[in-house]
């Protein structure tokens, strides 16, 4: 749930909440409002009524039956008195209560009055009754009035609510959008304030920029660190190299020696290829390279082919290029040669003798595909998501590759905006997919 | 032949200096931008073996100053471990004949000079003699008492290291380097090298006999002559 809804959702419960308290609240005193409105007008009815009597009045009502009973002819008030016995003592407390009385057929709710008096040594019992359903209609009226009012500017505040929100969230999610999404690269950050004036967004903003300057710094140090780190190295084993190739030159060395030498140059071989490897990573990372060139992949392959044809032949694996169209991709001629060899190189590589390489073409909507598809060895599902890190391999004891090929294939890849996938099975093969985006 | 070796790294430059001479050129050295300048100016060398990182500046500038003197026919190699992308373009832009980069193999840097040689001094040496077989490196081919061979290019190739190296052993990764370039991750222990030295054997062995054509046991191979 992001955000912008949370806080409407708070704002709807709190509302709700405070809707609900106050509608029981004016509820509430609208029932105690006219329950006493009622309650003193039945008061000064039973006052009337009280000085009213006199004995005539009374008895000739009494006489005639056990109670008295009067009401309206409109059934809004009526009025009981009944002789009760004299049995203990006398309870002059005035009782109101609410009830349900049935008058000639018709049920109503009455509010009525209690009460007990003694008058020529005779005891009486009261009740004034008035009807409250004039009050309960006014009081469905009203609720359903405030519920209504309540609601629309619940809905009303709602909208508002969400709309204001959405507006003052809007640079929070452009900084997101912008600064943490969009950002591929360190480099080529944007340090550009989004425009707020919201203080806390600000302080966001900055603090992403300080820490993008922080981890742009740190991408630089490492960057340079291999570069020079490789770049320093390699003037020591061109010392070491010309040494021991002019020890071999010597008449009288003795074989086993010569042989540790030779092994030796190819260790130092080795070194350089690492390191060589090291500093392509890292001078593609660092976009050193320019992306001009119009590379045609069938042309690449042409050329590879020619340049690998010796090492097919002699693993006798059949090769099979299924190119048709020529398709032109902008970018680095020489950094797309590299990455189909390197992919290539491994296709034969990892190939068993009398093995097939088949190159294929597809094209969809977003691109163009070539498939590099070999009958070789194959690796481990784990290894296959793994082959694309630096000094991963399978330990193979045949072949001495260094585990940079990939390396070097994906920050190529990487680097042309190319998408590309590697699907192995153990002993089955592998198909490397390159997609090239069109445009 | 006079070479000019520049480059302030001293252990490298000997060994350069004594692998050269060894070959019979005639060695000096400067290890500043300033000396080299001064050398160039007042000698003229059939080689320049040019650094770009020098204490005192960029090899590129000794370059240019070269360029601006008149009738100068100096080749110049640059060796560099420097990673800038465009060196290489750069110097040979600037008139530079050849370009290597750091490490090299010394007998990589003796073919460079040697195919120097031959471009500048079109009919000098063009012809090789090897025991009964003359290799002709204009037109890259190899005969037998006038009967051409039918030798493929890497074949021609391989030949042609080997005899240039005649008396050393070449190991399979320097051949393998000079004839297929530097591809990245090249497996030097692939044997696919020997497979072209074997059908070079075959045809050279049908004209004459090549007891001279050694194959140094899982090293590589030597010419001696």
């Amino acid at each position: 749930m992001n955000l912008q809804a949370k806080f409407a959702l708070y704002n709807a419960i709190t509302k709700i909440a405070i809707i609900l308290v106050l509608g029981t609240i004016i509820l509430l005193s609208l029932e105690t409002i006219s329950s006493h409105h009622l309650d003193t007008r039945l008061a000064k009815k039973r006052l009337k009524v009280i000085e009213n009597l006199d004995d005539k009045e009374i008895d000739s009502l009494i006489k005639s039956r056990q109670s008295f009973t009067d009401y309206n002819i409109l059934k809004e008030e009526f009025i009981v008195l009944t002789a009760i016995p004299k049995a203990g003592k006398i309870d002059t407390t005035l009782t109101f209560t609410s009830e349900t009385r049935e008058i000639e057929g018709e049920i109503e709710i009455y509010r009525i009055l209690n009460d007990q008096f003694e008058f020529n040594n005779k005891r009486y019992k009261l009740e004034i009754g008035e009807t409250m359903t004039a009050m309960e209609s006014i009081k469905t009226t009203i609720r359903f009035y405030m519920l209504i009012v309540l609601v629309i500017s619940l809905l009303i505040t709602l909208i508002t609510d969400y709309a204001f929100t959405n507006f003052i969230l809007r640079p929070f999610y452009k900084i997101i959008d912008q600064k943490l999404n969009k950002v591929n690269n360190p480099t080529s950050y944007n340090y550009q304030n989004i425009p707020t004036n919201t203080t806390d967004f600000k302080i966001l903003d900055n603090s992403i920029n300080s820490l993008m300057r922080k981890i742009s710094d740190l991408f630089l140090l490492e960057k340079q660190f291999i570069a020079n780190v490789s770049h320093e190295l390699l003037t020591p084993i061109s010392i070491l190299s010309g040494r021991l190739e002019n020890i071999l030159t010597a008449d009288n060395l003795p074989i086993e020696h010569e042989n540790k030498i030779f092994a030796s140059l190819k260790t130092l071989n080795r070194l350089k290829v690492i390191i060589n490897s090291l500093l392509l990573i890292s001078k593609v990372e660092n976009e050193q390279y320019l992306k001009k060139d119009n590379v045609s992949i069938k042309h690449q392959l042409d050329e590879i082919y020619e340049d690998l044809e010796d090492r097919i032949l002699d693993k006798k694996i059949v090769y099979q290029n299924r190119i048709k169209s020529d398709f032109i991709f902008t970018g680095n001629q020489a950094l797309i040669h590299t990455l189909l060899v390197n992919i290539i190189n491994n296709a034969i590589k990892y190939n068993v003798a009398k093995g097939s390489i088949t190159i294929e073409e597809e094209l969809c909507q977003s691109g163009y595909i070539l498939k590099i598809c070999d009958t070789g060895i194959g690796m481990e599902k784990e290894i296959a998501t793994n082959a694309f890190n630096r000094f991963e391999r399978e330990n193979n004891e045949n072949e001495d590759g260094f585990g940079l090929g990939l390396a070097i294939v994906n920050s190529i890849a990487k680097f042309h905006q190319l998408n590309i996938d590697i699907k192995s099975e153990k002993n089955s093969g592998t198909v490397v997919s390159i997609e090239f985006p069109v445009g | 032949m006079n070479v000019l070796i520049v480059e302030d790294e001293k252990s490298l430059a000997l060994e350069m200096d004594e692998f050269l001479s060894r070959e019979g050129y005639i060695v000096e050295h400067a290890w500043k931008k300033s000396s080299a300048e001064e050398k160039i100016f007042v000698n003229n060398y059939d080689f320049i073996l040019l650094d770009l990182g020098l204490p005192d500046g960029d090899g590129f500038e000794v370059l240019k100053q070269l360029k601006n003197l008149k009738d100068r026919e100096d080749a110049v190699i640059i060796l560099t471990a420097r990673s800038e992308v465009d060196d290489r373009i750069k110097g040979l832009d600037g008139g530079a004949d050849d370009y290597l980069a750091k490490p090299f193999s010394l007998n990589e840097l003796l073919a460079r000079m040697h195919a120097i040689t031959r471009r500048k001094h079109k009919l000098e040496k063009n012809e090789v003699k090897i025991h009964d077989f003359t290799l002709d490196i204009q037109n890259r081919t190899v005969s037998y008492n006038d009967d051409r061979l039918p030798l493929t290019k890497k074949e021609f190739e391989i030949f042609n290291y080997l005899v240039l190296n005649k008396n050393r052993v070449v190991s399979r990764m320097s051949l393998t380097e000079h004839v297929w370039g530097d591809i990245l991750e090249v497996n030097s222990d692939s044997n696919f090298v020997d497979v072209h030295v074997k059908n070079l054997r075959k045809k050279l062995t049908q004209c004459s006999k090549t007891d001279w054509f050694e194959t140094v046991r899982s090293i590589g191979y030597r010419i001696n002559y």
